[in-house]
């Protein structure tokens, strides 16, 4: 599905340059569940921002859908991953000043999809997700678990092939943490791949496979 | 995607909602300014354009040179209309006019006071007054005709129908027939006349109008369809030379302006048209750019500062896929509907402000409810506003990169910094250049009300001299001067604080024969200077204890240094031909506008003028029991005509009412101007204290304490100001010392009120941001840091 050659990135302090990510290969193929773990700094977000093409790089090659990423414009870029990629953020990230039901048409919005077609498809996903109940409610009015829903939710609407998310239940609760987790494995039974940002080995346990980052480095496979 | 725009705007400005009113307010204040002017440069700019023929109408000023000076004026010689439309051939129409006045009418028993004019047979067809009863052939085609307004033929008769072809008498002193009835003129005309009578009355009555080195009547000409302008105004410029005699000293060129023109561009200064009014009209548009500029420049501030809270919905919005260009349409729709929101509150501000803005000016502005063009303006001025104000909020909050703003981090670049820096800066130049002007502007206006104009023009009542005062003033004076409170009475045959009139019938011993200067000359009666309580130098009033006072003058002192005369009491002066001699010298005193200088002036006694006022200085105590009896006493000894008064001192005030004007006008803006600067202000300060909130919190838990780190938000603002200040006041100095050039007495310039409107803008803004600050330096650090 998407893979990475020798991907670098880094800043600039002092002159010299401080790597963020170095030398980075990775395969993703359709269909996998991988966890990215690695302490604070590792470049695990980093890598993630890449991935999701909300980040540059300053070496290497990208290739997404047989696309070379790093040789398309801004425009074609956002056009590709609106259209294959979901994003799931641990402070959830919705719109506060949009409903519910409003937050999730959003993407669909932006890709022109018809009112009627917009109204059909965010009612399914309302009640996949059982928050029926709550689509006229704005997000402060929800738990933190139930806004995660709704990000997944969001981050699901434009059916994307490939799901990022960045430690999606950092803000939640033990028990709620395990619903979302659920949720990703039936998604990824269903056929999304699913790339995490996480800290937990037991979240990282529902995964296919584990890349280990240090220093802005590939330490290991599992 | 409107309706899109509109809901999110709407929640918006409801979850913040002092903000959304700081912003609206501001917005709305800034376009209720705007749309005052705008109505009151519309309406000024319709005065006198209702004339079908106004691209043919034209009025002649003459340029004078004599005694080495250059002036000019609308005052021409009483032959020259008829003249100009015998020998030229461009010429359709011409006419004479006189001077606006009040006369008295009489039908019955009915007595009323009425403003008008003269003017010749061709007048109605060349204005545009359309007439209810009459044609335009017959209207003013005798000496007895009589044209009256609609209102007057109401007020006599009952109906124009009823008035037309009835006698009315004039003055106690002719009979006229109502020749025609005309609607009213309307307010946009600078004629307000209610009566217009045949030319040839004021020929055959004042005979001095007939020659041809006077000058007083107005001269207004109708072109031809197909005539050329340039090649008239070259015909007509050295056609004086014919009538004045060409060793005379002084020469004289005529010129044409647009009679439609002549209200915004009344000022003739060297025979040149110079301005006038049209200078307050530039004055005042750009005043409303100006305030326009400072509410966007706020809605732009504001919205900008906001969008530190709304950065995440920008990212969010970008990684579910919108595209910049979107998100600039989407803040600048939301702009427009706020800029809108704003409007509708503008709409209501204006229609409760209109009447009190038209007490101010003496305007009858209406609001136009059923002009389109007015509502396409506020249609126009909506989105462009909301372009303007939303364009800077638009392009940067849309260049957030998301995932910076996902992680909660945003640092505002330097160049974002400087460009708000840059605007508040400006915002506060422009607040201070008006409060310059305003000071400046009430200071002058000030100085003139409270100048010694040489005379005490206080508690003086001007009783105008109706009918024949030569038959009953001597009685007149003796009866009034008998009334208890009454301290002296004298009579003029002018407004002794508008000499208009002006000679060269006069000469000295010792004068260059080849010199013609023009003396200011008025008939006055005895004891005019002790009425007055002016200054006498030298030598004493008109008095009837001198028989010989008919040949002898009083001279001001600049008349006096024009002679030369060491010791002017005794000697020797002619004045239209009679010989006589000097008897006083008056301490300078302003009798005309305080843009004129003091000029020579001659006082002569013509005891028993036909025409003019009796001036009365009452004790300040009893002036309503001497009008009534002064009323008494003229229904005793002139019972035709009613009693008609003023006070000197009102007189006066009106004759700066334009500056006045000017000075209550800019007070409002820049106030206004002010208020809408310090509301950005205030949202700048909430910006910054956002920005800054964990370094506060920072600081804080490091031990600072309120004072400093009130010091430290304030110092940035406040070096802001002190540029803007500093900009701001040598454009001001330049600009108001522009205005002043136009006083002949004026007020210093000095530095006073530059220094009070820097501590002012200072103060005010301090004040504004101190809200912020000490919020922001109260508040909890651990909050502040957890949040990171």
């Amino acid at each position: 599905m998407l893979s990475l050659k020798h991907i670098s990135k880094w800043v600039n302090v002092g002159g010299k340059p401080n790597f963020l990510l170095k030398d980075v290969n990775l395969t993703i193929n359709q269909g996998e569940f991988i966890s990215i773990m690695g302490p604070s700094g590792s470049g695990k977000s980093t890598l993630l921002h890449i991935i999701g093409m909300l980040d540059d790089f300053n070496e290497g090659e990208y290739s997404f859908m047989d696309q070379p990423v790093h040789g398309l414009k801004e425009k074609q870029r956002s056009a590709l991953y609106k259209q294959h990629i979901g994003f799931v953020f641990q402070a959830y990230h919705l719109i506060d000043e949009l409903t519910v039901y409003e937050n999730i048409e959003t993407p669909l919005i932006y890709q022109n999809v018809k009112s009627s077609e917009r109204k059909a498809m965010v009612a399914d996903i309302l009640d996949r997700f059982q928050i029926v109940g709550k689509k006229d409610l704005f997000p402060t009015q929800l738990s933190g678990g139930q806004q995660q829903l709704v990000g997944i939710a969001r981050a699901l609407i434009a059916k994307p092939q490939l799901l990022l998310a960045d430690e999606p239940t950092g803000n939640l609760n033990s028990k709620q943490g395990e619903e979302i987790m659920d949720l990703f494995k039936q998604l990824n039974k269903e056929g999304v791949t699913i790339i995490q940002v996480t800290h937990s080995e037991k979240n990282a346990g529902y995964g296919s496979r584990i890349i280990h980052l240090l220093d802005g480095r590939i330490e290991q496979e599992q | 995607m409107l309706k899109n725009y509109f809901l999110l705007a709407i929640r918006n400005l409801k979850r913040n909602k002092v903000f959304s009113a700081i912003n609206i307010l501001g917005l709305a204040m800034g376009l209720t300014c705007s749309l005052v002017i705008m109505l009151w440069v519309l309406d000024e700019r319709k005065i006198d354009q209702f004339h079908e023929n106004k691209d043919r109408l034209y009025s002649i000023f003459e340029k004078q040179m004599f005694d080495g000076k250059v002036q000019g004026g609308f005052g021409t010689p009483g032959p020259l209309a008829r003249e100009l439309k015998n020998i030229l051939p461009e010429v359709e129409y011409s006419t004479s006019m006189g001077w606006d006045q009040k006369a008295t009418f009489q039908v019955g028993d009915k007595v009323l006071r009425m403003p008008g004019n003269a003017a010749d047979s061709d007048f109605f067809k060349m204005f545009t007054y359309p007439l209810l009863e009459g044609n335009v052939q017959s209207a003013l085609s005798s000496p007895v005709s009589l044209a009256i307004s609609h209102k007057m033929a109401n007020a006599f008769f009952g109906s124009p129908q009823a008035a037309f072809g009835k006698t009315i008498r004039i003055n106690d002193r002719k009979d006229l027939t109502v020749t025609a009835v005309y609607e009213d003129m309307p307010l946009n005309s600078t004629q307000q006349w209610d009566y217009i009578i045949n030319w040839n009355d004021v020929w055959e009555t004042e005979s001095w109008v007939q020659q041809w080195d006077n000058n007083g009547p107005k001269t207004a000409i109708l072109l031809r369809k197909n005539a050329d302008p340039a090649l008239v105004q070259a015909k007509i410029k050295h056609y004086m030379d014919q009538h004045l005699d060409k060793n005379g000293g002084w020469k004289v060129e005529l010129y044409m302006q647009k009679f439609a023109e002549r209200y915004l561009w009344s000022d003739i200064k060297e025979g040149v048209v110079s301005g006038g009014r049209i200078e307050y009209v530039r004055m005042f548009s750009l005043v409303a750019v100006f305030i326009l500029l400072i509410a966007c420049i706020n809605f732009m501030n504001l919205t900008t500062a906001r969008s530190i809270k709304r950065s995440r919905e920008i990212g969010v919005r970008k990684v579910v896929g919108a595209l910049r260009f979107g998100l600039i349409k989407q803040f600048l729709g939301e702009a427009v509907v706020v800029a809108g929101i704003a409007m509708v509150l503008a709409l209501l501000l204006l229609f409760l402000a209109l009447p009190f803005f038209n007490q101010l000016t003496e305007k009858h502005i209406e609001f136009p409810f059923n002009e389109w063009t007015f509502w396409a303006s506020i249609l126009g001025l909506v989105i462009v506003t909301g372009i303007l104000s939303g364009s800077y909020p638009a392009l940067f909050l849309s260049s957030f990169k998301p995932i910076t703003v996902l992680k909660g981090v945003l640092k505002v670049s330097p160049s974002a910094n400087w460009f708000r820096k840059g605007l508040v800066v400006f915002q506060f130049a422009l607040s201070s250049l008006l409060i310059i002007g305003t000071i400046i502007v009430s200071r002058q206006v000030d100085f003139i009300q409270n100048k010694n104009l040489g005379f005490n023009r206080e508690n003086i009542v001007k009783v105008s001299l109706l009918g024949e005062p030569q038959r009953y003033y001597e009685l007149f004076k003796q009866q009034v001067g008998q009334i208890p409170g009454v301290t002296a009475v004298t009579r003029a045959e002018q407004d002794p604080m508008l000499i208009g009139n002006s000679t060269i019938g006069i000469d000295w011993e010792g004068k260059d024969p080849n010199a013609k200067p023009l003396f200011s000359q008025v008939a006055v009666g005895y004891d005019f200077t002790r009425t007055m309580q002016m200054k006498m130098v030298d030598g004493r009033d008109f008095s009837k204890a001198y028989g010989t006072d008919t040949a002898g003058f009083i001279l001001n002192e600049t008349a006096v240094k024009r002679t030369g005369y060491t010791n002017p009491v005794g000697k020797p002066f002619t004045f239209w031909g009679i010989k006589g001699s000097i008897i006083g010298v008056v301490k300078d005193f302003h009798f005309n506008s305080m843009h004129q200088p003091i000029t020579p002036l001659v006082l002569h006694l013509r005891e028993n003028a036909t025409s003019g006022y009796a001036l009365v200085r009452v004790q300040a105590d009893k002036t309503k029991s001497v009008l009534s009896e002064m009323e008494e006493i003229n229904k005793k000894i002139n019972p035709k005509f009613p009693f008609t008064y003023d006070f000197a001192d009102e007189d006066f005030k009106k004759s700066f009412a334009r500056e006045t004007m000017i000075g209550k006008f800019s007070n409002c803006f820049a106030g206004l101007a002010i208020v809408i600067s310090c509301l950005g202000l205030l949202g700048l300060a909430m910006f910054a204290a956002e920005q800054r909130v964990r370094e506060i919190g920072i600081r804080k838990v490091l031990g600072a304490g309120i004072g400093s780190l009130f010091t430290l938000l304030s110092r940035e603002f406040l070096v802001l100001v002190f540029i803007a200040i500093l900009i701001a006041c040598p454009i001001a100095w330049w600009a108001m010392n522009n205005w002043l050039m136009d006083f002949k007495y004026r007020i210093d310039m000095n530095a006073w009120p530059f220094v009070i409107a820097g501590i002012a803008a200072l103060a005010i803004a301090l004040f504004t941001i101190s809200f912020q600050t000490i919020k922001a330096a109260l508040a909890n650090p651990v909050k502040s840091l957890r949040s990171e």
